[in-house]
């Protein structure tokens, strides 16, 4: 007996090729048999009109936190992730010493926006090592989890606090070779650095403060289990990201590793960013080199509000004279009707209407909750104000903590995009699941890749959509036994609707330790979601299983 | 025949960008001595000390500006 039978479904098997109906059978884990096939089953899931796919693979993602209360790291499984990649940007959870963990959490506070109550009252904070970290999230995994180690932590647990001041001794250097050799046999996929991220005060994060004979190091021990090297380039700036991409080629070259990078995105502003980048990453692939750049699917938006200036205001002059006073004075000049006035007549005769009119109110602050997701001009129009009124006077009702959104202000050009996605070497990626909670939602990539690039543009057909975010990531990653449909592999499977497939809008909700704010979206489309054989997502329903495992 | 080259870097263009963190943050395009041009990407923080260096009500206030007013922008926001 088959402990799921999966029945009439499109079988698209993370290959590429053109997808076929056929049954999909399940059993101890693993896929059974895919065909036609009769024969009970423990559990049958009628697929007719649907798409049977392995299950997606996230490899950017910071859920290290989040696993240690929430094994399926919601809501990522219910969008078909079976897999994620956390600890990236040089940042996890182990190997942390007991007294540098203070420390270490102001990183996470940094990059995450956890909130400091997830470090305090959601868990047990019982081991210092890797295998103790694994050991503390792993019984209660519903998801799978493919962990890197950060190089911060390593450096900071070998250098203590002279780890944010120089570089590494050579005594130094080989303890830190040690230490990851020890990770990697504890289950770590790899490595993750960051040129770019600071901590909780400001300060660049230790793995900043190594030099190329560190990185050289360190690469070196990777190279002894083929693992991969992940770093946050300053990408910011083309040139500089072009010489990481040189810098990454010769480490992959030298010690034979798979080497990616993120964020990758376009910009108007920045037209040329992405072309030149991809040229030298097909350069250095040419040599032979493995250099993968990870892009998001999303795109970016715009967020701010009254508390602090804004860079959204700085075409309208007497709106940054105003923002930029402190708060007190703020609040009393945005206040003064004659003042007010004449912010509104600055933004011109339409009242704002083209400039404000489409921000959305999000929620998740001091807003009404009922304010939450409607349109600026929606409801300046019910209040009988202008759009520009409407900021000023919801803003000041709620102390200026009203959080809006401009959407789609970068990586926002379908055509650019989609070109890009579906060009070889370009990883899909990068979504920073579990990070940025307060600022946006990092859920939902997988189901905007199907709505925009396979049903609305076209630029990827739904089966390269599939094996970008399966077998493709699987093989970059060197997961074993993942991303593809066939019998014999682990049965992490995603059943889903390739008409509807889509990410919802965002939304705020307080799940977080302490009711903690974070931003969500949630699946659109995702009919059942498979980890390890076992059903642990139907019917828009998270299951009890706790399938998931640490994997590599 | 071509204008001559200034001196030394000047801002020849502001935008605004989305960064990777969802804030707005301003994309400046710097021409060298030797006529080439490069963005910059700067924060809000800096780009509000650069206008208020450069004496800029508004984007198109900071052309032609020094590049050295950036700078400034840049160490103050680091010693802040």
């Amino acid at each position: 007996m088959f402990d799921v039978l999966i029945k009439n479904g499109l079988v698209v098997d993370g290959s590429g090729q053109p997808g076929f109906s056929a049954d999909v059978a399940v059993k101890d884990g693993r896929i059974a048999d895919i065909g036609r096939i009769e024969g009970p089953a423990r559990r049958l899931i009628e697929a007719e009109g649907r798409v049977v796919a392995p299950g997606f693979i996230d490899p950017h993602t910071h859920f290290d936190v989040q696993l240690l209360w929430d094994g399926a790291a919601r809501p990522a499984l219910s969008h078909g992730i079976t897999s994620i990649v956390p600890g990236n940007c040089s940042l996890s959870l182990a190997p942390i010493r007991a007294a540098d963990r203070p420390a270490v959490v102001g990183m996470f506070q940094q990059i995450e926006e956890m909130p400091p109550e997830a470090f305090t009252t959601a868990f047990d904070w019982t081991w210092e090592d890797f295998a103790g970290y694994r050991a503390a999230i792993e019984p209660n995994l519903a998801i799978n989890v493919a962990p890197l180690v950060g190089h911060s932590v390593i450096r900071q647990w070998v250098m203590g606090e002279a780890a944010q001041v120089r570089a590494a001794r050579a005594d130094e250097i080989a303890a830190m070779q040690a230490l990851l050799r020890e990770c990697l046999k504890a289950g770590a996929i790899g490595l993750s650095t960051s040129f770019v991220d600071v901590d909780a005060r400001g300060r660049p994060v230790p793995s900043r403060f190594a030099q190329f004979a560190e990185l050289d190091a360190l690469a070196k021990v990777l190279g002894e289990f083929g693992r991969m090297l992940q770093i946050v380039p300053e990408f910011y700036d083309t040139d500089i990201t072009i010489a990481r991409i040189d810098q990454l080629a010769e480490l992959s070259l030298r010690h034979d590793i798979p080497t990616t990078f993120s964020p990758v995105f376009d910009s108007t502003a920045t037209p040329d960013n992405v072309p030149r980048t991809l040229a030298r990453v097909e350069e250095q692939f040419a040599r032979g080199a493995r250099v993968w750049p990870q892009m998001q699917t999303r795109p970016i938006d715009i967020s701010f509000s009254l508390l602090r200036p804004s860079l959204f205001f700085a075409r309208l002059p007497s709106w940054i004279r105003v923002l930029r006073k402190p708060l007190d004075e703020r609040i009393a000049a945005l206040s003064d009707p004659e003042t007010a006035d004449r912010l509104v007549a600055d933004v011109g005769p339409d009242g704002g209407e083209r400039l404000m009119g489409e921000l959305v109110i999000r929620g998740g602050d001091a807003a009404p909750a009922e304010l939450a997701g409607r349109t600026l001009g929606a409801v300046a129009a019910e209040r009988g104000e202008s759009p520009a009124r409407a900021l000023i006077t919801v803003s000041l009702e709620h102390g200026l903590d009203v959080a809006l959104l401009a959407a789609s202000r970068g990586h926002d050009d379908t055509g650019r995009i989609g070109a890009m996605l579906a060009h070889p070497p370009v990883h899909i990626g990068a979504s920073d699941g579990g990070a940025h909670l307060a600022s946006f939602a990092t859920y939902g990539d997988t189901g905007y890749l199907f709505s925009e690039f396979v049903r609305k543009t076209g630029a990827l057909s739904l089966e390269e959509a599939v094996r970008k975010i399966t077998a493709d990531t699987a093989e970059i990653w060197g997961l074993k036994d993942r991303g593809r449909l066939a019998p014999g592999l682990a049965a992490d499977i995603v059943v889903f609707d390739p008409e509807t497939i889509a990410r919802g809008e965002e939304r705020p909700v307080f799940d977080m330790p302490g009711e903690g704010m974070r931003y969500v979206r949630d699946a659109i489309g995702v009919d059942a979601v498979l980890v390890n054989g076992e059903v642990a997502y139907a019917e828009g329903a998270y299951t009890e299983s706790k399938s998931g495992a640490v994997i590599g | 025949m071509n204008a001559k080259a200034p001196a030394e870097a000047v801002i020849v263009g502001a935008v605004i960008g989305a960064g990777h963190d969802g804030a707005a943050e301003l994309v400046l395009t710097l021409r060298y001595e030797n006529g080439a041009t490069a963005p910059v990407v700067v924060d809000a923080e800096t780009g509000f000390s650069l206008m208020r260096n450069c004496g800029a009500e508004s984007l198109a206030d900071l052309a032609g500006q020094s590049w050295r007013n950036l700078l400034e922008g840049l160490e103050e926001c680091s010693t802040s």
